[in-house]
């Protein structure tokens, strides 16, 4: 019954977001107030009827129902708990019921905390967060439904992907989601201001919170998947440029150029029209990604659902919502009254070069994602474009981003001095070209590019810390007069050098891995020893040992350097039994921000076995400069001015707002 | 019944909610651009905390200021504005929408696609109550073995059920549990052996010989372990030696058991002549295990005839695929047999001469559903 | 400056920066690409060694051999061609005989054999890269999939 009631749930919703499509719409035209008031209500029905929905699914999978076939094809009641829960979203069907629940979620955020928001503004962006409900609910219930029953059920189900038992994944989806999602906010703001024909700074002041949101969770879940890869595929990688990749890529760029363009707009009424097309560009990569994703137009590691009629219809969707968008765009934007004017040198003009570098990545990055399929598609030639096609376009394209960043914050708006910015740089240059050279040394030489590119990433955190310094004035105030000031700067300009800080460290580790990486794959037999970074590498020998559902060959090495010994580690082959599926564990060694990495391959004819192992130099930076991003958004999140409009600061009443300006 | 209350109850507080929001809104004007004001208030504010602590210059700082309080003035002035328009009341029309809509789509679409007459079937509801259901009791066994993997008389009795159900690697292990935690018997050596022999498609192999060897030792006379030991002999092509074990076992054999034709068979196989049983020579009583040992022999020989008959069915639809009987035939052998892939594939590769749509494909459709091998089908 | 200049200033920049992206963009399509080749053409088209390819297909059943060391070779067929592929390293964890693979490398002018420094066996449930799956299917030699199932 429980089953049945999640499915009604569903369907309603699908009703309820009918509803909230269009009365809004119609009630915003004609400034009827009740009809409005149906957007905020009917979106929190939505999210509740969603969650009740999901809350059945889930249920069917923890008391292990396996009348629903959902259940019966993603679960085995012998899974332990976390994963029978995290299986839920571990498929097709379930993976497109969180992404709706998420999106619904939003939706009734915005209903809450949007109090303050012009009631037609509000109402046309809860319709078309409602359009795109009824449209997902509507492909959830007709291609990708959890809640069909089998008859007879069956008495055992048919176990979860082995690679997907893990805790990273159980998390993964849920933060890509809500970035991915998130953005959804800001392409329905952006269509809602689109409808009304107006729209002016406090209108980017409205989705700021919203695009800071969806890109902090969308940064978590890209750096959770990367380093899932990383330890967990045993490959030793930790981005591939693989299209499933690219997919949570591309809207993250364009995610972050959003985040750049919608400040010039709040601050200076500037960039009105570019900034609402660049939200409505960010969905539709986060519904292209949804798109390449699902369908199963492409084949990686992420290609646990394949099926051509849902490809099909997720198509027609992508065609609806990104073509409406850019139709709607293309017959309203100039309508738009133009803003404010600034100086090419200016902080609105290191705005611009931050857009249109990010931009142009995006595009590179969406050009090689897609040309092979569109390629095959009218010619049936198959190719591949593989990381050295990303790498030379996009790492090129970052190089004059990443030497512009610390200026940025440096410049005034309207009219900036470059050269006054370069002079309180000065020395944030020379400490990042000294860590530069004695990283260098340490590391014993090494291509040019290599200290240019460390240069560049040291360059970057300096820059940062350059611009809290500056701001809180030290060096030219008293120590304690400085420190003051220093934690009373709003915390949206920690959260700018926090954020600059993290993208300087990711850089940092993604040049000392690419260039000093080392990897040696060898055969070894019992007692061999093997060099790597500096240390190393005694293997012991392999033993057999059986987990709860696979068996595993673990080989164990002991890890000396100057002939002590300063770790050890497991390494393994398993192959999990239900599905004679093998993965490799591999055994991970850190030394402060380097590995070792250390996978086993199959036995060799002479009895040894073949063994990879990695030396991974400042390899947890890249992650790490991930969570400082990460840390960075949600310090920006809690700044006040963000709050303008949340309930926890008092609705002002409605005569307070004809009061004169002063 | 309680699901069509529930489900009748959820409509109406949706219908309801919505309702309600309509009504009670109907008269309230809320001022349209107080929100905007707002922020450009607390710009004005942020403007002035940022010049006392003197982030941005004076100057700087007025510029902006009046950029700021231009907006404010232009939004305030369109607040006072929007107040003046008076909204007019969509309640009806909207209000016959809702209550329409809301029930009429959730029971349309749900009478589409739910299955309100299927109960919540939770496993363990489930196997607290297994009915005769025989998936059941394997899965209900299997619990209680995974807790109790020390429980011999568990194994015992799955096993057999294992390798009936052909999930040999599971009936393997289940004998051996059993042999582990219970100690040898003639019923688990042999069942053993069989099952080895299954595995390895029929060839009798060292480790069932020697199974086969312990049970005879155990239990003397047991036809069923003889039997498969003059089959090893024949294997290894010890023709004379197998005939003359053949021959010794249809001696002690009742001249009515069943394995007596095959037995024949092998002899007349292995060059030998037709052996009459010694009518003297009765082996002890009808003992349960020889009736068991029969059938399981036989079960094995069927098995394997099944087994021939249908890869020269399948190789013969190969040649010609048009024969929708052949594939029918073959799709519920497989699936007799256990083997739930080649099943599927014959399904598929039938589907190809007889598409779904047409009146054969549904046939071949409807057989695969109900020997269970197409599980999605059901609410279509 | 005017308004005028500025604002042509900021196109004008904007434009050569787009311009370079694109050239930048065409030079890596045209040194990056990999083409995709089965055995079976190979007969027909020419590969001069040393011409970065990528060669898919299935691992002929008996083809692996472990040679000195960490080196691999196996065969790479498509039921009418066959081609001999040598690989020095892991190969992942589901390759296997019989099943799809696609690898990536270069012909070596010498031994006119594969080199691949790639080897992937990424796949969907049926163990068969896709560039892999779709020729087979074309070719008739591979009928297996998903489509049973979800009929």
């Amino acid at each position: 019954m429980i089953n049945e009631i999640g499915h009604y749930a569903l369907v309603l919703a699908l009703a309820t977001s009918l509803i909230v499509s269009i009365v809004p719409l119609i009630g915003a035209r004609r400034k009827d107030a009740a009809m409005m008031a149906l957007a905020p209500m009917g979106s929190i029905v939505m999210f509740l009827l969603v969650l009740l929905s999901f809350a059945a699914l889930t249920w069917a999978y923890v008391v292990s129902d396996f009348s629903l076939r959902n259940v019966f094809g993603n679960s085995h009641s012998m899974k332990p708990m976390i994963y029978k829960i995290s299986g839920v979203w571990g498929n097709h069907e379930g993976s497109m019921m969180l992404w709706l629940l998420i999106l619904v979620l939003f939706s009734a955020m915005v209903a809450f905390f949007g109090r303050n928001l012009p009631d037609t503004l509000r109402a046309n962006v809860l319709a078309v967060q409602g359009w795109i409900t009824s449209a997902f609910t509507l492909f959830i219930l007709l291609t990708s439904n959890p809640f069909l029953r089998l008859n007879p059920a069956p008495a055992e189900g048919q176990d979860l992907n082995p690679i997907l038992q893990d805790p990273g994944l159980a998390v993964h989806p849920p933060l890509l989601y809500l970035g991915y999602v998130g953005f959804s906010v800001c392409f329905s703001f952006a269509v809602a201001a689109l409808i009304e024909g107006r729209i002016d700074a406090a209108w980017a002041r409205w989705v700021r919170p919203w695009t800071l949101a969806a890109w902090t969770f969308l940064t978590a879940g890209i750096a959770m998947g990367s380093y899932w890869a990383y330890y967990e595929l045993g490959w030793g990688g930790w981005w591939f440029w693989d299209p499933v990749e690219n997919a949570s890529f591309m809207p993250w760029l364009a995610g972050t150029a959003l985040l750049h363009s919608a400040l010039v707009m709040e601050k200076r009424e500037a960039l009105k029209i570019w900034t609402v097309l660049l939200a409505i560009m960010t969905f539709s990569l986060s519904l292209l990604g949804t798109f390449l994703v699902r369908s199963g137009v492409l084949t990686s590691v992420h290609a646990f659902a394949t099926d051509p009629t849902r490809g099909i219809f997720i198509l027609a969707l992508l065609m609806l919502f990104i073509g409406g968008a850019f139709a709607l765009f293309a017959w309203r934007a100039p309508m738009l009254k133009s803003g404010g004017l600034f100086a090419p040198i200016s902080r609105e003009g290191s705005l611009v070069l931050n857009n249109l570098i990010l931009t142009v990545a995006t595009a590179t990055v969406l050009i090689g994602t897609l040309y092979p399929l569109v390629l095959e598609t009218l010619t049936g030639e198959k190719i591949s474009v593989g990381a050295p096609f990303f790498n030379m376009t996009f790492g090129l394209l970052m190089i004059p981003l990443l030497i512009a960043v610390p200026f940025g914050p440096m410049l005034a708006w309207k009219r900036g001095d470059a050269l006054g910015a370069l002079q309180r740089l000065y020395g944030a240059a020379g400490l990042a070209l000294m860590a530069g050279l004695v990283l260098y040394y340490i590391e014993n030489g090494g291509p040019v590019m290599a200290v240019f590119g460390i240069i560049i990433a040291f360059w970057g955190m300096f820059g940062a810390l350059t611009d809290l310094w500056h701001r809180a004035n030290f060096g030219k105030l008293p120590f304690n007069v400085a420190w003051r000031r220093l934690v009373g700067l709003p915390r949206s300009a920690f959260g700018t050098a926090l954020a600059h800080f993290g993208l300087g460290v990711t850089v940092l580790g993604v040049v000392m891995v690419t260039t000093y990486e080392t990897e040696t794959v060898l055969e070894m037999k019992q007692g061999m020893a093997a060099d790597a970074g500096g240390y190393s590498l005694i293997f012991d020998g392999i033993r057999q040992a059986n987990g709860p559902n696979y068996t595993e060959e673990q080989g164990h090495f002991t890890i000396t350097k100057g002939g002590v010994v300063v770790a050890d580690t497991w390494s393994s082959k398993r192959l999990y039994t239900a599905r004679q599926m093998p993965t490799t564990e591999a055994g991970i060694v850190t030394f402060g921000f380097s590995q070792l990495y250390v996978s086993l391959g199959d036995p060799t004819t002479s009895g040894g076995m073949v063994v990879r192992i990695w030396w991974k130099p400042f390899i947890l930076c890249i992650w790490g400069g991930c969570l400082i991003m990460m840390i960075a958004g949600f310090v920006s999140l809690s700044d006040r001015r963000l709050r303008v409009g949340a309930p926890t600061r008092r609705a002002r009443p409605a005569k307070l707002a004809m009061e004169p300006a002063e | 019944m309680l699901l069509w209350i529930i489900l009748a109850a959820l409509t109406a507080a949706v219908a309801a909610v919505m309702l309600v929001t309509l009504a009670r809104n109907a008269r309230t004007v809320r001022p349209g651009r107080a929100g905007e004001v707002a922020v450009y208030r607390d710009q004005l504010a942020e403007l002035e905390r940022d010049r006392e602590q003197g982030l941005i210059s004076g100057e700087e700082a007025e510029h902006a200021k009046a950029e700021i309080a231009r907006r404010l003035l232009a939004a305030a002035g369109e607040a006072d504005k929007d107040l003046s328009t008076s909204p007019r009341s969509g309640m009806s029309f909207t209000a016959i929408v809702v209550t329409l809509l809301v029930p009429a789509m959730g029971l349309s679409v749900y009478l589409s696609l739910g299955r309100p007459d299927l109960p919540d079937q939770p496993l363990a509801a489930r196997l607290e109550n297994p009915g005769n259901n025989m998936a059941l009791l394997v899965a209900k066994a299997e619990r209680h073995l995974a807790q109790n993997p020390n429980d011999g008389s568990g194994w015992d009795l799955l096993a057999p059920i294992y390798f009936r159900a052909m999930r040999l690697e599971d009936a393997e292990m289940a004998y051996r549990n059993a042999i582990r935690l219970l100690g040898t018997s003639a019923q688990r050596l042999t069942g053993l052996g069989e099952t080895l022999i299954a595995r390895s498609d029929g060839i009798v192999t060292e480790d069932a010989r020697l199974a086969f060897e312990e049970s005879l030792r155990l239990q003397p006379n047991d036809p069923r372990a003889r039997f498969y030991l003059a089959l090893a002999l024949e294997q290894a092509g010890k023709r004379a030696e197998a005939r003359a074990a053949f021959e010794a076992l249809a001696k002690d054999s009742p001249p009515d058991a069943p394995w007596m034709e095959l037995l024949q068979q092998h002899i007349a196989a292995n060059g030998g002549t037709r052996v009459e049983p010694s009518l003297t020579q009765v082996p002890r009583g009808p003992a349960a295990g020889d009736v068991a040992a029969a059938e399981g022999m036989s079960d094995i020989d069927r098995q394997a005839m099944i087994r021939g008959m249908v890869e020269g069915l399948a190789s013969r639809l190969q040649e010609e695929p048009d024969d929708l009987d052949g594939w029918l035939q073959l799709i519920r052998s497989y699936s007799v047999l256990g083997d739930k892939e080649k099943a599927i594939e014959a399904l598929r590769t039938g589907l190809q001469a007889f598409p779904a749509s047409g009146n054969e494909g549904r046939q071949l459709v409807g057989l695969a559903r109900e020997v269970g091998l197409v599980v999605d089908g059901v609410t279509q | 400056m005017t308004r005028k200049q500025k604002r042509l200033t900021i196109i004008a920049g904007g434009m050569s920066f787009i311009i370079a992206a694109v050239l930048l963009v065409m030079f890596a399509f045209s040194q990056s690409v990999a083409y995709f080749f089965m055995p079976s053409d190979l007969a027909t088209t020419e590969v001069s060694p040393g011409t970065r390819i990528r060669l898919g297909g299935l691992v002929a059943e008996g083809s692996v051999k472990r040679g000195e060391g960490s080196t691999v070779t196996f065969s790479v067929t498509d039921g009418s061609g066959t081609v001999p592929v040598s690989y020095t390293g892991i190969l992942p964890d589901l390759f296997r005989e019989g099943q799809g693979v696609v690898t990536e490398g270069a012909f070596d002018a010498m031994s006119h054999s594969f080199v691949a420094d790639t080897v992937l066996a990424k796949h969907d449930e049926n163990y068969m890269p896709k560039e892999v799956a779709d020729r087979l299917k074309e070719d008739g030699v591979w009928q297996h999939g998903e489509e049973a199932t979800t009929q």
